[in-house]
């Protein structure tokens, strides 16, 4: 799981930051604590949430700890409503990604406005929002098959051992 | 457990603990071979990709560009020997003189890593004698401050950052003021406290030389595109309007400056 955060993390400030349209550009790193969430629960999601924010504010100039509460509190938000609501259709998960990366963002900029950091709630917000929300929604089937295999690749190891 | 660990580093970050720089720092040193390395890689195809969305603007950029060379060009000579008048004067008064303070040219390689920031990457850091709250400018004036700098390289707060704030000066009248910045693509706001100043249009304002300021003096920053009262009428709310171009940076110049402690 580890070496998916980092590799998102690789690919988010190497490729996706660069990538803007409407002056906004994606957060994958939100994806992660989504996709883990619709992968294996809610706990699972807000760990991965908190780890991928973590791991993405040591790379910011934001408060530290910003991203890793909305990532942590996103995920486990997705999870608590993971269950057949969102396996009834395959377009389902994609919808709760798009739906929860918006939410997501929108935690960020509300908790980050209440801790002082000007401006994150101005309206270029909805133009980040949707940025965010529909390259999150594009690439969640392949962010929780990754997930998917990340983390049975944590669990086997211990499997094993029973 | 998670939301209040969160919370305990939102805290300490908060706090200033000196720690979380130092984390960030060393965090940014580890990883930056990696983050270089993949954007080597990946570079082609987000040139290919801001391209194709940005094509428009950067051909009216090119033809606004060629036209203000064309007038620098003529403004120059006669700048030299005002700058050449500034040195002796700034010399005679002990003032730190912008044009001779060292700087390290530097390679902009980097945007900002999300939505909310307003910086770039530089590819120079520590080891090029660079240090967090150096001055950062182009040939047309300020950009901003370096915030974060690990072995290879460096981050730097844009001007146009909600959260910058600096001493600023009116050129004409010498007036002094506070500047801060209000997002992309936006003047910068400024405050004045003499209400009955007339400020003439396209006033030039530079970084002002206020004690123990952030900035050496006398640093080109922008100009002055509106001047409003303030609402209890004491003082001037101003719009400037940054000289730098903060969306077009390719190379930019560290001042090797540090303010007093």
């Amino acid at each position: 799981m580890l070496l998916v955060v980092i590799l998102a993390l690789t690919l988010q400030t190497s490729l996706v930051a660069q990538l803007r349209s409407f002056d906004a550009t994606g957060d994958i790193m939100l994806l992660l604590g989504i996709a883990a969430a619709i992968a294996a629960g809610a706990e699972m999601g807000a760990l991965v949430g908190f780890t991928a924010g973590m791991a993405f504010d040591l790379m910011l100039q934001s408060p530290l700890g910003l991203s890793a509460l909305a990532y942590c509190i996103t995920g486990y938000v997705v999870g608590t409503f993971q269950t057949s609501v969102l396996r009834a259709a395959w377009w389902i998960p994609v919808v709760s990604a798009m739906v929860a990366s918006a939410f997501g963002t929108l935690v960020f900029a509300t908790v980050g406005e209440v801790l002082g950091q000007e401006s994150y709630l101005s309206g270029h917000l909805f133009a980040i929002v949707a940025v965010v929300s529909v390259l999150n929604g594009l690439i969640s089937s392949v962010a929780v098959r990754l997930m998917r295999w990340a983390l049975r690749a944590d669990s086997e190891p211990r499997l094993a051992l029973r | 457990m998670l939301v209040l660990t969160s919370i305990t580093v939102l805290t300490l970050d908060f706090r200033g603990a000196g720690l979380v720089e130092d984390v960030r720092s060393a965090a940014g040193t580890v990883f930056d071979p990696v983050r270089n390395a993949a954007s080597a890689v990946f570079r082609p195809f987000a040139n290919v990709w801001n391209g194709v969305f940005d094509y428009g603007d950067v051909k009216d950029e090119n033809e606004r560009l060629r036209e203000r060379i064309a007038a620098l060009e003529g403004a120059q000579v006669t700048q030299a020997d005002a700058q050449k008048q500034l040195d002796e004067i700034a010399a005679t008064e002990g003032l730190p003189i912008t044009s001779q303070i060292p700087t390290v040219l530097a390679r902009v390689v980097g945007g900002p890593s999300s939505n909310f920031e307003h910086t770039i990457e530089l590819s120079k850091g520590s080891d090029a004698g660079l240090k967090a709250g150096m001055p950062v400018v182009t040939g047309a004036g300020l950009v901003g401050r370096v915030v974060q700098v690990s072995a290879g390289t460096s981050k730097v707060q844009l001007v146009s950052d909600p959260g910058f704030d600096m001493g600023i000066r009116l050129v004409s009248s010498g007036t002094i003021g506070i500047a801060h910045g209000r997002g992309d693509g936006r003047a910068l706001a400024a405050e004045i406290l003499d209400p009955k100043l007339v400020v003439p249009e396209s006033e030039a304002v530079t970084t002002s030389e206020f004690a123990r300021s952030i900035f050496p003096p006398d640093v080109p920053v922008g100009i002055v595109t509106s001047a409003k009262l303030t609402t209890d009428q004491g003082g001037q709310n101003l719009e400037v309007e940054p000289l730098a171009d903060l969306t077009g940076l390719a190379y930019v110049r560290v001042l090797l400056w540090e303010p007093a402690p």
